[in-house]
């Protein structure tokens, strides 16, 4: 691939100053060194994944983790020298961003047409880079996890390969500098996902999750290719920003129009895209598929539906947020989903029995806390969240992850407790970050999610009084877990050796791995005859390989809050939402809220966009005691029925039946689409089958069978098989043919 | 010699080969012993040449007459050739009748 990168500044002068300036610093010439070649970012996860693909089978087998490993982590490295050249990058202008051109990918059209071009390159400005960091740095961390966690895995290959092509196409998202790029990349994490929740394809349960997660996205990415064609139609241009100057993208260009109303087309394009960003996040009502996507490996929950794929929509709208936060009621809207997907999973969670399960619905439940932070207007709140929820859950779910390898395949928190003994170390990390998702104070999602919360409270009291309890409810579905879990008396699931019934994500791991050693050491020497440690008893349950890369997500569930503290200007200048102003989403964003509140913004709303307040501010810290507050009443109320008197949950269930009955069947939301959308749907289908197989197939037939009953017929009468009727009818054919000469 | 043998025109000879012709194919299709019908078949092959040999003699010319040799010669070889066969459909149903042999009716 021959790729010049073009870098384009926003000031020629400035591109000068800043090439001469990397010469000298460091960290800048190496970001110099990742803009040009940045193409290697998503190029290496997808040559590690063809390499892992093609010879991961015969060649490579047990050892199929190193291209993925080595392409991945080279894009991870690659993405935080990005990262690290831009925050260390500082200018005095208010954008900051490359573009680096690799080819043109689609040019159609003429002048009179329109011109539909579609270039193929990355946009790189510090939404990106966050983006990219969170992605390739937590994909490297669960691949290096996923070495031990899949060992000896049948389809060990496979699963490494659809990881790598996953990172490709996830970079590629959030790498793109149109719609288009995007789409790809968003269908592109679409099939992985379809591939890796279905990686137990023998597993009948799999195999329905996997469509299910298809399908469902599939009715939200409709609406998003409508809300791109849309986008085309109005503006002429898929590209975000075009080149800055002479082409403006779309979001120049929706930034530059008055106010539109519904009569205008351009007012529909957000309400088309949201229901995209609804269908990839998981929010209500598309919600559906997340919960069973849980089928796929423990490492795939961490990874694509907790930490990166699902958070694809929320990137989206703040990708674009100067197309959405003109628009009052398309924000209305979202802020109204995202509450309410929030309490909705949120409840759910409440008495789900399965780890996975209740991690997915608080994954559900905390995808909509991004949405309502992007709904007020503060989508640095909404990416500050997305980045530690990003490294919490993904410590939960591998942490669950071990949990499973530990009890062979069992995930029923009524059948475990106390393991705080079989596993010290799961423990801690665990409750790590359990403190972190049920915003504990001075954790990571304390300040992320408060920050949503906040915002909220200068929009709405109801949206305030919706994330508050949502937030209560959070702390205690996820200490019910812990304590369910790690305290108490001890009990050890004994499903180690037998019955590997369901969840088992390493079915047969151990016993697979013996038969692939027996049979390597029959080719060997014998030096190995007395191969027979593999003793389960003494079995590490918390292998090294495993938990170093937990390691790493821990300390960021405790520390990732100090890139966005609320704290005063000083600190703000190298905060999260400093570096994320400069990006041409924000800068672009903020106008249009200007633009579209001419009354006066609030100070939080400046905030929200990432820029310090204009006047003096005093930190305000009732907010935040609050927020802890409800993390400590969560927490104190799990404790409570969870830990201190069990049995008293029951009881308390009990008593409101109705409310428990409910919740335990996930508000009939599944039977409701069975019934109103499954079951019609069905009866189409079976309706139109009769036609095709009664009507259009008998027309079709009576075509077949005239030419055959016609050959029948003349067999029957001139094939007979007397001599003297061949002759007799040479005879007739000669008089008439002598008739029709002579006569 | 007679009259009647000097003037013999073209068409008495047309006429004895046209009668060979239809007695020929008249056996042909009644009889159903094969070597009868073979016969019949050589018959029609007789009156077919002799037209040949009339109209040669009319125009004077040689074509007719070299022509029926070709024919003859052919007949012959036809004639060994269908009485093996016959010889051999006789061995398989100890009969010669055509109705017998219907195989290749639809």
């Amino acid at each position: 691939m021959k790729t010049r990168a073009t870098i384009v500044m926003y000031h020629g002068r400035l591109a000068r100053e800043w090439k001469a300036k990397t010469r000298a610093r460091c960290p800048c010439y190496k970001m110099e060194f990742v803009v040009e070649h940045s193409y290697l970012i998503p190029l290496l996860p997808l040559l590690g994944a063809i390499i892992a693909g093609l010879f991961g089978a015969k060649v490579l087998k047990q050892r199929s983790h190193w291209p993925i490993w080595l392409g991945v982590g080279a894009s991870a490295v690659m993405a935080i020298v990005l990262l690290v050249g831009m925050l260390t990058h500082n200018t005095d202008h208010k954008t900051l961003y490359f573009f680096s051109h690799w080819f043109t990918w689609i040019n159609a059209g003429d002048a009179s047409t329109g011109i539909f071009n579609v270039s193929a390159g990355a946009f790189l400005d510090p939404l990106t880079a966050v983006m990219l960091t969170v992605v390739c740095g937590i994909g490297f961390l669960i691949t290096v996890f996923s070495k031990g966690y899949m060992h000896g895995e049948a389809g060990y290959f496979r699963f490494f390969a659809y990881l790598g092509l996953f990172i490709f196409a996830m970079c590629m998202l959030v790498m793109g500098d149109n719609l288009i790029v995007l789409y790809l990349g968003w269908e592109g994490v679409g099939l992985c996902s379809y591939l890796l929740i279905g990686y137990y394809y023998d597993k009948p349960a799999a195999r329905e999750a996997a469509k299910k997660a298809f399908i469902v996205n599939r009715i939200g990415d409709l609406g998003f290719a409508i809300g791109i064609l849309l986008t085309f139609y109005c503006f002429g241009t898929v590209s975000f920003f075009g080149d800055m100057g002479a082409n403006p993208g779309f979001l120049q260009k929706i930034a530059e129009m008055s106010m539109v109303g519904p009569d205008r087309l351009e007012f529909w394009i957000p309400f088309f895209l949201m229901i995209g960003a609804f269908g990839k996040s998981a929010q209500f009502p598309l919600y559906v598929w997340l919960p069973d996507a849980m089928e796929g490996p423990t490492p795939v929950s961490a990874l694509i539906h907790a930490a990166t794929m699902v958070t694809a929509g929320v990137y989206m709208i703040v990708r674009l947020s100067a197309l959405f936060v003109g628009n009052e009621a398309a924000m209305i809207t979202i802020a109204i989903v995202g509450a309410f997907t929030a309490l909705w999973a949120g409840l759910i969670a409440l008495r789900q029995t399965d780890l996975k399960k209740v991690f997915a619905y608080s994954t559900v439940s905390q995808l909509g806390f991004m949405f309502v932070g992007v709904a007020v207007l503060s989508p640095v709140a909404a990416v500050f969240h997305l980045i530690t929820h990003a490294f919490f859950k993904a410590l939960l779910f591998l942490s669950s992850g071990v949990v499973m390898h530990a009890t062979g395949g069992e995930l029923d928190m009524r059948k475990m407790s106390g393991l705080k003994k079989l596993l010290p170390k799961t423990r801690i990390l665990m409750l790590i970050g359990c403190l972190a998702l049920s915003g504990f104070p001075l954790l990571a999602g304390f300040w992320s999610k408060d920050e949503i919360v906040h915002a909220a409270s200068t929009k709405s009291l109801l949206l305030y009084g919706v994330l508050l309890f949502t937030a209560v409810l959070t702390a205690y579905y996820t200490f019910r877990l812990y304590f369910r879990v790690f305290e108490g008396p001890e009990v050890i699931p004994q499903s180690h050796h037998a019955g590997h019934d369901k969840h088992d994500d390493h079915q047969h791991a151990d016993h697979q791995h013996d038969d692939h050693q027996h049979a390597d050491h029959q080719h060997a020497d014998h030096q190995h005859a007395d191969h027979g440690h593999h003793n389960h008893g003494h079995h590490n349950h918390e292998p090294m390989s495993m938990m170093l890369p937990l390691f790493v997500l821990a300390i960021g569930a405790l520390l990732a809050g100090i890139i966005n503290l609320p704290f005063a200007a000083g600190i703000k200048e190298h905060s999260l939402g400093h570096f994320l102003s400069q990006s041409p989403s924000f800068v672009l964003g903020l106008q249009q809220v200007e633009k579209t509140y001419p009354a006066g913004l609030s100070e939080t709303d400046h905030l929200g966009f990432g820029h310090a307040p204009t006047g003096e501010q005093a930190f305000d810290i009732v907010p935040l005691i609050i927020g802890g507050a409800a993390a400590i009443v969560g927490i104190f109320i799990a404790y409570l029925l969870h830990l201190k008197n069990r049995p008293k949950a029951d009881e308390l269930a009990g008593k409101v039946g109705f409310i428990a009955t409910a919740i335990d069947a996930k508000f009939w939301v599944d039977e409701i689409y069975n019934a109103i959308i499954i079951a019609p749907l069905r009866a189409i289908g079976g309706l139109l089958w009769a036609i095709d197989r009664y009507v259009v197939d008998l027309l079709v037939f009576l075509v077949g069978f005239i030419p055959q009953l016609t050959g029948y017929i003349v067999k029957r009468t001139t094939q007979r098989g007397y001599l003297q009727g061949y002759a007799l009818s040479m005879l007739l054919g000669l008089v008439v043919i002598l008739l029709w000469v002579f006569v | 010699m007679p009259e009647i043998f000097t003037n013999i025109a073209l068409q008495h000879y047309l006429i004895v080969g046209g009668l060979m012709f239809a007695i020929g194919m008249i056996g042909f299709m009644t009889r159903r012993n094969l070597i009868v019908m073979f016969l019949s078949s050589e018959l029609m092959f007789q009156g077919a040449a002799i037209n040949f040999v009339a109209f040669g003699a009319y125009w004077g010319k040689m074509s007719g007459q070299s022509f029926v040799i070709f024919i003859l010669a052919i007949a012959a070889a036809e004639a060994a050739l269908a009485l093996a066969i016959i010889v051999l459909l006789f061995r398989q149903k100890h009969t010669v009748d055509s109705q017998a042999f219907r195989e290749l009716r639809g």
